[in-house]
Formats: structure tokens, C-alpha cells, sequence
């Protein structure tokens, strides 16, 4: 089971107006599509700059997906769908 | 290298890729914070800011206008964040709060509590509790306290976020009002009264301690019985109809309650019907005062006015014995004289002339002076005779007063001319002493009205008449009259006006007393320099009977008896012989025991008069002795007595409803009731 979980990693910034739209976005398609087998962190960049940095973001928010490989990363407030899906890899 | 180069590419394209829909989304708008290459710091982009500022500004009125107090914690319990209603419930600004340790804010054992909550949020415990916080002014503030852990993004705990609803007022008034339960408990548990609350069907709800006492119960054994069920019959009539009161306030009533040991307490119950809100009967309260002391005392009071009215009287009294006294005295010297002339003149002069001179009219004469001194001692004998004080049936008003006016007569005739207009009125239901008792105080106090000396310038007017079914008394004086400020108060008692030594100040509030307790009523007309009117008013008896009035038998010749006299005074042993010896065999002894040694050695006699109070032996014991010994000889007995005979004396001659002849007696009397009891 473990091997079959998407992990994905959401960059916002506090409770911007396009940052709390791409929660709820993903949040939305993920139970669509992967139901319970998703991980999903949230990061407030405002808070947590550094590992912002880390990870090489440089606007929110942004979508990581960490694994399964390969990695992938959609800008903006993931309201188009389709391109969401098809960098997570789902048909 | 190919490969490499294609890696190169590849990450190229990546970021190529990056960089369009990283433009795309920010001219799609969807963007909202930046990375600042230069700073490596994370920058809002001013439409984001904008909203943010908004979201944040509208939280943050929701917090500072909100009537809770809200703040958080770090990790060391500081104060990260307050509002402002906070600051203001505990009296600072928020400036002074900030950053400082929670505790400071708290007493000493909501503090240690508080710390104990953090270790509890620290595990991601909610809490909900009372809390004492400490005022700036050092005032205590009550709070109800709402705690949720804060939790980072790792989940750790962060802090505590805190809100309080100030509750002080509310303790202060659920303090207050335990404060006040405990009050009334009080009043309720120290009281003197008994109290009792009943529900609407009579059943006792509550008994305080007090009223559980007066009955001899404990207040556990009476709750859910019927009240009824602690009272006489008598004492539940009295309490159904005072209860059968709509009014609010019931007059208070005299009664009975029933101790657990069968006695009768006598009390005051002053009741009160409880409503709800809708108006309906749901029970009744009471409040009992034990008035069995009061009674006695009033009792014990009445007779000792009584008393000292008639210590008052009593040099008056002595002058109208001694004036027909002296009357007696000199006519039997007179006689005597007279006979000793006669035997020693030398011939004897005993026409009728000279007998009716010598002998007749100083006999009569004696004889009608001895008659007033009778009547004098029987109206002294109204002032004290009853051994109890309740009323014992229908009396004569007229009789009475003429009895008081007697009395009072030394008092009345050097300050005013007395007028006496006696209507012909039935009888009332009194106990004559204590009618006496006020009467004579009545009139007393009109005389004493008057100054010694000029009697033929006033008058004292006494009139009865029925009105209705009322007898009405007035005494009236021709006094000063009673200033209308003192008027209202003269019923009180110990309010008196004349010099101390001379009245007790209670004879009016007592004779107010009996009159209300007859069921009557004493009332006061005065006008200054005209005079005074003081006004008895009685019901009319409620089963009137003819009074005892001195009934004269006509001698009757009858058959000759064998009679045995029993008295301690010699006097009245030879006075009953010589009466009743012509026509009778009479045997006189002085004690009861001589009578018991006569009848149980064989005497057998046809009637026995025996003197009711005796040294020794008593007329009860002779009568108790014979009635076990030789029954036929008591049934003989009839009793003579002095008029003031005892409690037991009483019950004695009811109890047996034997005859008694009252002394002094008629002649002709005794002889016709001596001649009743022999055929």
C-alpha cells in the first residue's frame, strides 16, 4: 500500500486569496482521484522560508510531487485540472 | 556526454516549462507571494497583501470586539498574544500584559491549577474550567476558561489559545443568594416561633427544629403528616376554618396544638396562604407562638389586680362593716342590760309594751344590722371566690354591679352623688369575680375622676340596658375628662396617670382583657370638662338560665328526724341546735371523726349535716370514708359550706352533685330544706 501513496507538498502563503483557493483545489482532486492514499503537507512559505528555499520555490503556491517519481511542480492556484492531473501522473 | 548533455536539456526544459506557467499564473493572477532573489525572502504581492490584510482585519475585529477574553501561550506559558476586552476585565493595557508569564495574572491556586492545564494541553487536551484571575486592583475577577493546545505544522505543541467569559457577577450573585438561603435558614432554625409549611392538602412540607420541640417530635417524624393530625378536635376546627381564609393576611388566631405526650399547648398561630405564579392555593405557612407562659402570667396578673383592688377597698370596707357592727353590739348590750333589770327589779313589767320596747325592736334592729354586714361580705366573697377564672354560666349584671357600687361605696360618696338606672336585662356569660373585677375598676376610676368633697357638684351615673342581643354598662363621670393624646393609650398596660403607689397602671388593659375575652367589648367616650363614659358591652347569654336567687321556703310541718351536725365552729353547732332541736332529735360533734365513730358503732341518722371544710378531717373524707363503709348513711349527707371553698371543694360537690347550704343561712330556710330531705 505504502509503495502506491502519492506524497505532495503544497507551498502557500498564509491565507492568501490564491493560496487558500489551491488548498481547497487539491484537496478536492486528491480525495477525487487517490481517495486515502495520498499524503499531503501544507507549508506556509510567510513561516517557513527556509525550507522554501530548500525546495528551490520562488512564488506560491505551488504544488510538489515528491513520489512516486518522476518529480513534478504546477504553479498557481491548480484551479486547471487537467494540468494538475497530468503532472501527478493520474489519467 | 550526450547523455549529460540530454540531462542538461532536460532540466533546461524543466525550467523553461517552469517559467512559462510560473508567467502564465502570474498574468492569470494566481499567484501570490514571491521569493526575492536578492533577499532570499519570501515578499506578498500588494493584491495578495491587500486580501490578506482584509482576511486578517476582519479576525481581528471578530477577537477585539468580542465579550470574552482571549489570548495565547508559548511554550514558557508567556503571553504571546491578548485582546483588548481582556486587558480591560483585568485592569490593564495590553501592552502591560504582553509577554508577561500567564501566572502573574492568576491567584495562587487557580496559578497551580493553570500549570497543571498547560501539561494537560501540552498532551492535546481541551480543558473547560472556573478560574480566579487577580485584578490590577487587586480584585478577584471569575472566570469560566476555555483551553486549546496549539499545534505547529509538525503537530507539536506550540502554545495554549485561551478564552473567558467573566462569570464574576454571576458568582456574586450565586453568593449572595447562598449568603441569604443561609440567612433565613437561620432566622427559620433560631426563632422563638414554630414554623410549619404545609402543602395544599394540609401535609406538613417543612417543621423547623422550634415547633418540632413544642410538640415533643422530632421534625423528621412530622414531615408528610396531616397538621390535623397534631391538633384536638377542638384545635382542627379552629385551623380548618382560620384556613378556609382566602385573605393574605389572616388574623391570628388563639388555639391548641397537641403534644406527643397528650397535653394541650396552648398557642397563637399566625398563617398565611402560599400562591404560585398563577395565583393558585399550593399550601399554607404558619407561625406558632407558644402563649402557655402568657396565659398563666395574664391569669396570675388578672387575680393580682384583683387583689389589689380589693386591698384598696378594704379600709372602705371595714368602715361599712363597723358602722352595722357597732348597731349589733350596742342593741344586744342594750337587751342585756335590760334582762339583767328584770331579773333583779323587783316586780317583773313584761306587758307587750314593755317586751316589744325591750326586747323586739333592738332584736330586729340587730338583726337588720347583721343583714348588711351579710351582705357586705357576700360581695367581698365575689371578689374572691372563684377558684378558676373561666366563665361559669349566665350571671346577673345588675346583682354584680350592685355588689361593685357596694364596695366601692367608701370611694364614691365624698366626691359625687351616685344615680343608678338599672334596666331589666337577661343574663351574660361571665365568671363573676372577673366581671366584679371590672366594674369595680370602672367605678373606682370614675370616683377617683372626681376631687374629694364637693359630691353634691358631680355625679357618677350608672345605667344597664339591653340593646340587641347586648347588655350595655356605663359608668359615666362628671370627672375632668381624658385628653383626646392620652385617650388611645389608657388600655395599655402600665400606662397610668395617676401617682405611683396608687394604681398598677393595669386595671383598665386587664378589664379590657376579660370584656374581649367575654366576647365583649370595652369602649371610652371622654370630652374634657365634661366627663367621661366608659361602655361594657356583652352578648347576651347563650343558654340563660333563671339565676340562684335566695329562694325563701315556707316552713313545713313535717315528721320529727334524727340529725347529726358536723361543723368545727361551735357557734354554728349551737345556732343549727337550737334551730332545728324543737322539731328535731339533733346530735352535734366538732370533728369528722367523732360523726365516723357515731355512724360505725350502729348510729344510724336521717340526715347529716356536715360542714364542707374541716381541719383534719375533712366533710370529703368523711363522706369518702362512709360512702366505702356504710353507703346508705353517705347518701344522707348535705354539706354546709362558707362560700370560698377550695379547687378540690369545687370538683368535690360537682362530682357528687351533692346539695350544699350555703352560710349564714335562714332559719326558716334550713328548717324547709331539713324537712325536704326527711320525706
Amino acid at each position: 500500500m505504502t509503495g502506491s501513496v502519492i506524497v505532495l507538498r503544497l507551498y502557500v502563503a498564509g491565507n492568501a486569496p490564491n493560496s487558500v483557493r489551491a488548498r481547497a483545489n487539491v484537496k478536492e482532486i486528491c480525495d477525487e482521484y487517490f481517495h486515502a492514499r495520498y499524503d499531503l503537507e501544507v507549508i506556509d512559505m510567510l513561516e517557513h522560508p527556509r525550507r522554501a528555499l530548500d525546495d528551490r520555490i520562488i512564488v506560491t503556491p505551488t504544488l510538489l510531487k515528491l513520489s512516486p517519481p518522476p518529480l513534478g511542480r504546477v504553479i498557481g492556484d491548480l484551479s486547471d485540472r487537467k494540468q494538475v492531473l497530468l503532472t501527478l501522473g493520474a489519467k | 556526454m550526450t547523455v549529460k548533455r540530454d540531462a542538461r536539456n532536460e532540466e533546461l526544459v524543466r525550467l523553461l516549462f517552469e517559467a512559462e506557467s510560473t508567467i502564465q499564473a502570474l498574468l492569470a493572477g494566481q499567484i501570490d507571494a514571491v521569493v526575492d532573489p536578492k533577499s532570499k525572502t519570501p515578499v506578498l504581492l500588494s493584491k495578495a497583501q491587500d486580501a490578506l490584510r482584509e482576511s486578517e482585519e476582519r479576525y481581528r475585529r471578530i477577537v477585539e470586539t468580542s465579550n470574552e477574553g482571549i489570548w495565547s501561550i508559548d511554550l514558557d506559558s508567556n503571553i504571546t498574544f491578548l485582546n483588548r476586552p481582556l486587558a480591560k476585565m483585568l485592569g490593564y493595557t495590553v501592552e502591560e500584559m504582553l509577554g508577561k508569564p500567564l501566572q502573574t495574572f492568576m491567584s495562587q491556586s487557580t496559578g497551580a491549577r493553570a500549570a497543571l492545564r498547560i501539561d494537560h494541553s501540552r498532551e492535546g487536551g481541551s480543558d473547560e474550567s472556573e478560574a480566579e484571575f487577580v485584578r490590577k486592583d487587586g480584585g478577584a475577577l471569575w472566570g469560566l476558561l476555555k483551553t486549546t493546545p496549539i499545534l505547529d505544522v509538525d503537530g507539536q505543541y506550540a502554545g495554549t489559545l485561551a478564552m473567558m467569559t467573566d462569570r464574576t457577577r454571576h458568582r456574586a450573585a450565586e453568593e449572595a443568594l447562598r449568603n441569604s438561603q443561609e440567612q433565613y435558614r437561620q432566622i427559620v432554625e433560631t426563632t422563638t416561633d414554630g414554623i410549619i409549611k404545609m402543602d395544599d392538602r394540609a401535609r406538613v412540607v417543612f417543621v423547623n427544629r422550634r415547633f418540632a420541640e413544642m410538640l415533643g417530635y422530632m421534625p423528621a417524624e412530622m414531615i408528610g403528616e396531616s397538621i390535623f393530625t397534631f391538633m384536638s378536635a377542638a384545635g382542627e376546627a379552629i385551623a380548618r376554618g382560620s384556613m378556609q381564609s382566602q385573605l393574605s393576611v389572616r388574623p391570628p388566631v388563639d388555639t391548641t396544638f397537641r403534644h406527643k405526650d397528650g397535653r394541650d399547648i396552648s398557642v397563637n398561630v399566625a398563617s398565611t396562604q402560599l400562591v404560585d405564579d398563577n395565583g393558585n392555593r399550593i399550601g399554607d405557612l404558619a407561625f406558632v407562638r407558644d402563649i402557655t407562659e402568657q396565659k398563666k402570667l395574664q391569669s396570675q396578673l388578672m387575680v393580682s389586680d384583683r387583689m389589689a383592688s380589693v386591698g384598696t377597698l378594704a379600709a372602705g370596707v371595714a368602715h361599712e362593716i363597723n358602722n352595722p357592727l357597732a348597731a349589733v353590739i350596742a342593741n344586744l348590750d342594750y337587751m342585756s342590760d335590760s334582762l339583767v333589770n328584770l331579773c333583779d327589779g323587783d316586780k317583773p313589767r313584761m306587758s307587750d309594751a314593755w317586751f316589744r320596747e325591750e326586747m323586739k325592736s333592738p332584736l330586729d334592729d340587730a338583726r337588720e344590722a347583721a343583714q348588711r354586714v351579710r351582705f357586705i361580705v357576700r360581695d367581698l366573697k365575689i371578689f374572691s371566690r372563684s377558684p378558676n377564672e373561666e366563665p361559669c354560666g349566665a350571671v346577673d349584671v345588675n346583682a354584680i354591679m350592685e355588689s361593685s357600687l357596694r364596695m366601692a361605696w367608701n370611694e364614691i360618696r365624698h366626691r359625687a352623688r351616685l344615680t343608678k338606672q338599672f334596666g331589666v336585662v337577661p343574663g351574660v356569660d361571665a365568671n363573676e369575680a372577673r366581671l366584679g373585677q371590672v366594674f369595680l375598676n370602672l367605678v373606682v376610676n370614675a370616683a377617683q375622676a372626681m376631687p374629694e368633697g364637693r359630691a353634691e357638684h358631680h355625679e357618677i351615673r350608672v345605667t344597664t340596658r339591653l340593646e340587641k342581643a347586648h347588655v350595655i354598662v356605663e359608668v359615666s363621670d362628671t370627672g375632668p375628662g381624658i385628653p383626646p393624646e392620652i385617650l388611645g393609650r389608657i388600655f395599655d398596660a402600665f400606662f397610668t396617670t395617676k401617682d405611683i403607689g396608687v394604681g398598677t397602671g393595669l386595671g383598665l388593659a386587664i378589664c379590657h382583657r376579660i370584656v374581649t375575652d367575654l366576647h365583649g367589648e370595652l369602649t371610652v367616650q371622654s370630652e374634657v370638662g365634661i366627663g367621661t363614659t366608659f361602655r361594657v358591652s356583652l352578648p347576651v347569654a347563650s343558654d340563660e338560665q333563671p339565676l340562684p336567687v335566695v329562694t325563701e321556703i315556707a316552713p313545713v310541718i313535717g315528721r320529727r328526724g334524727k340529725i347529726l351536725v358536723v361543723d368545727d365552729e361551735m357557734l354554728v353547732l349551737s345556732s343549727l341546735h337550737r334551730v332545728l332541736s324543737k322539731e328535731h332529735d339533733v346530735t352535734t360533734v366538732l370533728k369528722a371523726k367523732d360523726a365516723l365513730a357515731l355512724c360505725t358503732s350502729g348510729k344510724r341518722f336521717d340526715l347529716i349535716l356536715c360542714d364542707l371544710m374541716m381541719p383534719d378531717m375533712t366533710g370529703m373524707d368523711l363522706h369518702r370514708e362512709l360512702t366505702s363503709l356504710i353507703p346508705e348513711q353517705a347518701a344522707k349527707m348535705i354539706f354546709l359550706t362558707g362560700g370560698t371553698f377550695t379547687a378540690e371543694g369545687q370538683r368535690f360537690l360537682s362530682e357528687t352533685s351533692k346539695e350544699h347550704v350555703e352560710k349564714p343561712f335562714h332559719p326558716a330556710n334550713m328548717r324547709a330544706i331539713v324537712q325536704r330531705h326527711l320525706r
